[in-house]
C-alpha cells in the first residue's frame, strides 16, 4: 500500500500577473512531522500555504492532503491555519472570535472546545479581552487557538515566532511542540528564526525561487551537519592564507576563521604556532540548521 | 493515519455552519442595529419634506402627503419617476441595505476572517449562500422597521392613513421578498469587488438606486417588462399589489438569487480568494 502522507505536493505552480511564484514545487510532509518550511522573502512560502488552504488557486500541479484532493470538504474541515496576520474581528474579544470560529466549524461542545484551546495556547484568563488590545504574543497565540478548534489533522502556521520577545519564543515553542506530541497533529511551520526551528522541527523543506531544493528530516540533517573549528588571532588574513595550505576548507566569517572538518583543535594551535601566529581563541563547533540553510543556498547561488 | 477519520460535512451542516457565525455576527456587532435605526428614521426624514409648518408659530401644522402609506409604496407601479415622492418609498431600504451588506462583507476581507471561513469551508457555494440568506433577513428587518417608522411620521403628521389593507400587506411582504434577490446582489458585487472596499459600496449604491431601470424605463415607458429586474419588481410591489404580484417579486427574487449564487460561486472557485 501506497505511503499517505500529510501533505504530497507534485508540480504545482502559481503565477501572479505572468511572475511564477511557484514554478513546479513537490512537497512532501509526513503525518505527525513538525516540518519546518524555509525561504528567503518571496521565495514562495506564503504563497503555497494560501494554495493548500483553498485561498489561491493554482495554475496546475495537485495538492494532496491525507491521500485526498485538497478541495475534498472532509479533509479541509480538518485543517487548522494561521496564515500572515490573525483573522480576527478587532473590536470583539477573544471569546467571541473563537465562539464565531467554533460555530462556523459546527462544534457541538462550543464552550468546552474553547476552553480547552484556551489552555493550550495559556490564556485561559484573557478570554475576555477584546481582540485590539492584546499583544502581539497574545495574537498569535489567539491564531493558534483558533486554528487548534476542532481537532485539526493538520496545522498550517505563516511565520507564527515572527516579532515575538525571547519569553514569546519559548512559549510558542513549548505550545507547538505539546501540539504534535499530545494531539498527534501535523504541524507545516514557517519561518525565518531558523535556531527556534531547529529546536522543534522533525522535518525540513527549504524553498527557493518558488521550487523546494532540499527535504530532509532532522537526523539527516544531523548527519549532514559538519563540524569546524572558530579561531581567533591578530593577523586574521595571513593566517587564513596559511591554514588554506593544510586544512581544505578556511571561511572568514563574523570576525572569526572557520576551519571545516576538523576535530582536533589542539592541531590548528600548534601549526599556527609554528607559523608564527598565537591563536587568542579557538571553540569548537558543529553546523546547525541557520548555517547549513546558509551554505546550500550560497552553493546555489555559485552554481547559478 | 489510521486513527485520523475524515467525514464530509453534509451541505446542511456545511450551510449551518457558516450561517451560523453570519446570524451571530450580525445579532453581535452594532452594523446591524445601526441600520435597523437607519431604516426606522428615514421616513421620518423623507416626510418631513412633505410637512407643512405655520409660518407664525414655525410648528409643523400637517403634510402634503394625503396618504402616509405612499410612504411605503407607489399607487400604481411607476418605473418612470417624474417626483421625488413616487421614488422616496420602501425601496430606499434596499439602497441602505446594499451598504450594510458591503460593510458586513468587507469586514470579512479587511480583518482576514475570510481566511478561517475558507481554510475550512473548501465549497465556496456556503459563502455565497450564507452571506445572501443573512443579509436578505437582516434587509427584511430593514422593512419592517421602515414600515414603524412610516407609521410613527404618519401619526406626528396627522395624514391619512386610509389603505387596501390586503394590499398593502402584500407589497410589504412582497418587498420583504424581494430583499432576497437585492441580497444576493450585493454579495455578488462585493465578491467581484472584494479588494476594493470603496469600490464595492458606491456598486452596491449605484445598482441599489435603480438608476439603470429608470433610465431604461425613461425610454420603453412603465412597460411590465422591466418586473423581470430586481429593481422592476421591487417598483411593482406597490399599493394596488395582489397575489400575482407577490408570485412575480418570489419568481423574479429567487431567480436572480439564484444566477447571482452560481456566477459567484464560479468567479470564487476560479480566482484568489485572499
Amino acid at each position: 500500500m501506497e505511503k499517505v502522507n500529510a501533505i504530497e505536493i507534485r508540480g504545482l505552480t502559481k503565477s501572479f500577473k505572468g511572475m511564477y511564484a511557484l514554478n513546479g514545487l513537490n512537497m512532501t510532509v509526513p503525518i505527525g512531522s513538525i516540518y519546518g518550511f524555509i525561504g528567503e522573502n518571496g521565495s514562495g512560502k506564503s504563497t503555497t500555504e494560501k494554495l493548500i488552504c483553498g485561498l489561491l488557486v493554482p495554475d496546475s500541479g495537485s495538492i494532496k492532503l491525507f491521500g485526498k484532493d485538497y478541495t475534498d470538504p472532509g479533509v479541509r474541515v480538518r485543517v487548522g491555519a494561521l496564515i500572515e496576520n490573525v483573522g480576527c474581528f478587532k473590536g470583539s474579544s477573544v471569546y467571541t472570535n473563537l465562539k464565531m470560529q467554533a460555530i462556523n466549524l459546527n462544534l457541538e461542545n462550543i464552550e468546552e472546545e474553547i476552553d480547552r484551546v484556551l489552555k493550550i495556547v495559556r490564556m485561559e484568563e484573557s478570554r475576555n479581552i477584546k481582540f485590539k488590545n492584546c499583544s502581539l504574543g497574545m495574537k498569535q497565540r489567539i491564531g493558534i487557538a483558533m486554528a487548534l478548534l476542532g481537532d485539526p489533522a493538520l496545522l498550517i502556521l505563516d511565520e507564527p515566532i515572527n516579532g515575538l520577545d525571547t519569553d514569546g519564543m519559548r512559549i510558542m515553542r513549548e505550545i507547538l511542540v505539546d501540539i504534535s506530541k499530545n494531539y498527534g497533529c501535523t504541524v507545516l511551520i514557517s519561518s525565518h528564526i531558523l535556531g527556534e526551528l531547529e529546536k522543534i522541527a522533525t522535518h525540513y523543506g527549504i524553498i527557493r525561487q518558488g521550487r523546494v531544493i532540499q527535504e530532509l528530516s532532522s537526523k539527516d540533517l544531523e548527519g549532514r551537519s559538519r563540524v569546524f573549528v572558530s579561531l581567533k588571532t591578530k593577523d586574521m588574513c595571513n593566517a587564513k592564507d596559511i591554514l588554506k595550505r593544510k586544512y581544505e576548507k578556511v571561511k572568514e566569517e563574523d570576525g572569526y576563521l572557520r576551519v571545516y572538518d576538523v576535530n582536533e583543535s589542539e592541531n590548528i594551535v600548534e601549526y599556527l604556532l609554528k607559523e608564527g601566529h598565537v591563536v587568542s581563541e579557538i571553540k569548537k563547533n558543529k553546523i546547525g540548521l541557520e548555517e547549513y540553510y546558509i551554505e546550500l543556498m550560497s552553493d546555489k547561488e555559485g552554481k547559478k | 493515519m489510521d486513527n485520523i477519520k475524515f467525514e464530509s460535512p453534509t451541505f446542511i451542516k456545511r450551510l449551518k455552519g457558516m450561517l451560523g457565525v453570519d446570524f451571530y455576527r450580525l445579532f453581535h456587532t452594532p452594523l446591524f442595529y445601526i441600520f435597523l435605526g437607519i431604516a426606522g428614521i428615514i421616513p421620518a426624514l423623507v416626510s418631513m419634506g412633505f410637512s407643512t409648518t405655520d409660518p407664525v408659530t414655525n410648528q409643523i401644522t400637517g403634510s402634503t402627503l394625503e396618504n402616509i402609506w405612499i410612504m411605503v409604496a407607489s399607487n400604481e407601479p411607476l418605473y418612470v419617476v417624474s417626483d421625488i415622492a413616487e421614488y422616496a418609498n420602501m425601496n430606499m431600504v434596499f439602497i441602505f441595505g446594499g451598504i450594510m451588506v458591503s460593510i458586513f462583507i468587507g469586514h470579512d476581507y479587511k480583518s482576514g476572517y475570510v481566511k478561517q471561513l475558507f481554510t475550512t469551508h473548501a465549497k465556496k457555494q456556503d459563502y455565497m449562500m450564507s452571506k445572501s440568506l443573512s443579509c436578505a433577513f437582516a434587509m427584511a428587518c430593514m422593512c419592517v422597521t421602515y414600515l414603524i417608522g412610516t407609521i410613527v411620521a404618519g401619526i406626528f403628521l396627522q395624514t391619512s392613513f386610509e389603505v387596501n389593507v390586503g394590499s398593502l400587506l402584500i407589497s410589504i411582504l412582497s418587498k420583504m421578498v424581494m430583499s432576497l434577490g437585492w441580497s444576493s446582489l450585493y454579495t455578488f458585487l462585493n465578491v467581484i469587488f472584494r479588494r476594493y472596499f470603496g469600490v464595492s459600496i458606491a456598486s452596491s449604491f449605484f445598482f441599489g438606486t435603480g438608476i439603470l431601470i429608470i433610465g431604461v424605463a425613461a425610454i420603453v415607458g412603465n412597460s411590465p417588462i422591466l418586473n423581470v429586474f430586481l429593481y422592476g419588481s421591487s417598483v411593482y410591489a406597490c399599493l394596488s399589489s395582489n397575489i400575482l404580484t407577490l408570485l412575480v417579486c418570489l419568481g423574479v427574487s429567487c431567480s436572480w438569487t439564484i444566477i447571482y449564487i452560481v456566477v459567484g460561486t464560479f468567479i470564487l472557485n476560479r480566482s484568489d480568494v485572499y
